[in-house]
């Protein structure tokens, strides 16, 4: 009986590694195709007002703290203009509206084999090229980059684009 | 003269009847020419005379010719099968030996052991498995300024990582 007990917990300990084993395989092939198989991923633009003139720091920029530093430490106020969530599909453009007439076209490349995200980003004029023709970014999920530069109404307008799967797109 | 040793050894074949004829005699005559000597005799020949006694008892009470017929006998008998009662008679079932026992339990453990870390590596998070760090942040890959200048700055995030700033210098552009 005992005997017949120890080959149980044998066949049972052999049965777990080998769904386990099938399971980190599944992950794994599931990772390698995540880039072929991404249909669309939210994204959140957050065009902001900065300013060098003293004023509020908008409270929901408390958590991007690095607008707090170097470059973005010489602005003393910060107002958020808009703040569009949209989906980015491979290899279809979506566009953003940016205040000064300008608008922002964002393109989701691939899904890196780390899981970042590359992303094709272009701001211009209708139908010009007047402005910032072509960046290619990396990101990971959650993570921004920043464009800045622009001046807008006295002040210079900072447009972040986070990437990020857990956030809804409207 | 004879030395004590020779004494010894010709008195011990006196006695074991060994000794020729004459010696025999000889011997006898010296010990029956001694008080002691005589005392001596006689206690060796009251314990022979036990012996053989003993011994004649022994050889008349065994029927060696008996003895070896009946186990002649025993070997050539043909083989009975033994036959098993039908009823009151527990199940009996084979129990395996102590060290049966040992050896299977110990391949078993074995087997176990070697299940167990197998099972442990392979549920164990990938994140750890991977020597590669985890990539957080996000950079640059290729920018065109077109006319404009511009400049590429890392800034830290919260938690320590690098994000990407672009900065590109401008006039501001009226609105259409």
């Amino acid at each position: 009986m005992s005997l017949i007990r120890h080959l149980l917990v044998i066949a049972i300990l052999f049965g777990a590694s080998v769904t386990s084993d099938a399971s980190a395989q599944g992950s794994s092939l599931a990772r390698s195709d995540r880039a072929s198989t991404t249909s669309s991923v939210p994204a959140e633009v957050l065009v902001v007002l900065a300013k060098e003139e003293a004023g509020k720091i908008d409270p929901q920029l408390k958590k991007l703290t690095a607008l707090r530093r170097p470059p973005f430490n010489s602005f003393r106020s910060m107002t958020i203009l808009s703040r569009p969530k949209l989906k980015l599909t491979p290899g279809k453009d979506a566009l953003v509206s940016l205040p000064n007439g300008r608008r922002m076209k964002l393109t989701l490349l691939r899904v890196m084999p780390d899981g970042r995200y590359k992303v094709k980003a272009a701001i211009n004029r209708p139908d010009k090229s007047d402005y910032l023709p072509l960046l290619q970014v990396v990101a990971s999920a959650g993570d921004p980059f920043f464009v800045a530069g622009q001046t807008y109404q006295g002040g210079t307008l900072v447009v972040g684009v986070i990437v990020d799967p857990k956030k809804s797109a409207q | 003269m004879e030395s004590p040793k020779t004494q010894d050894q010709k008195l011990q074949m006196f006695f074991d009847g060994e000794l020729a004829p004459e010696e025999e005699a000889a011997v006898r005559r010296d010990l029956e020419g001694s008080p002691e000597g005589a005392a001596r005799l006689r206690e060796w020949e009251q314990v022979r005379a036990a012996m053989k006694g003993v011994a004649a008892e022994w050889a008349g009470e065994i029927d060696s010719d008996a003895l070896f017929a009946r186990i002649e006998n025993e070997i050539g008998a043909p083989v009975v099968p033994i036959e098993r009662a039908e009823h009151g008679q527990p199940a009996l079932h084979v129990v395996p030996g102590g060290r049966e026992r040992r050896v299977w339990g110990g391949v078993a453990t074995g087997f176990a052991a070697a299940a167990a870390i197998f099972l442990a590596v392979m549920a164990w998070p990938e994140s750890q498995l991977d020597p590669s760090p985890i990539t957080r942040g996000s950079e640059v890959l290729e920018a065109d300024f077109g006319s404009n200048t511009g400049t590429i700055f890392e800034v830290e995030g919260g938690a320590g990582e690098s994000l990407a700033v672009v900065w590109i210098d401008d006039e501001e552009v009226g609105l259409p």
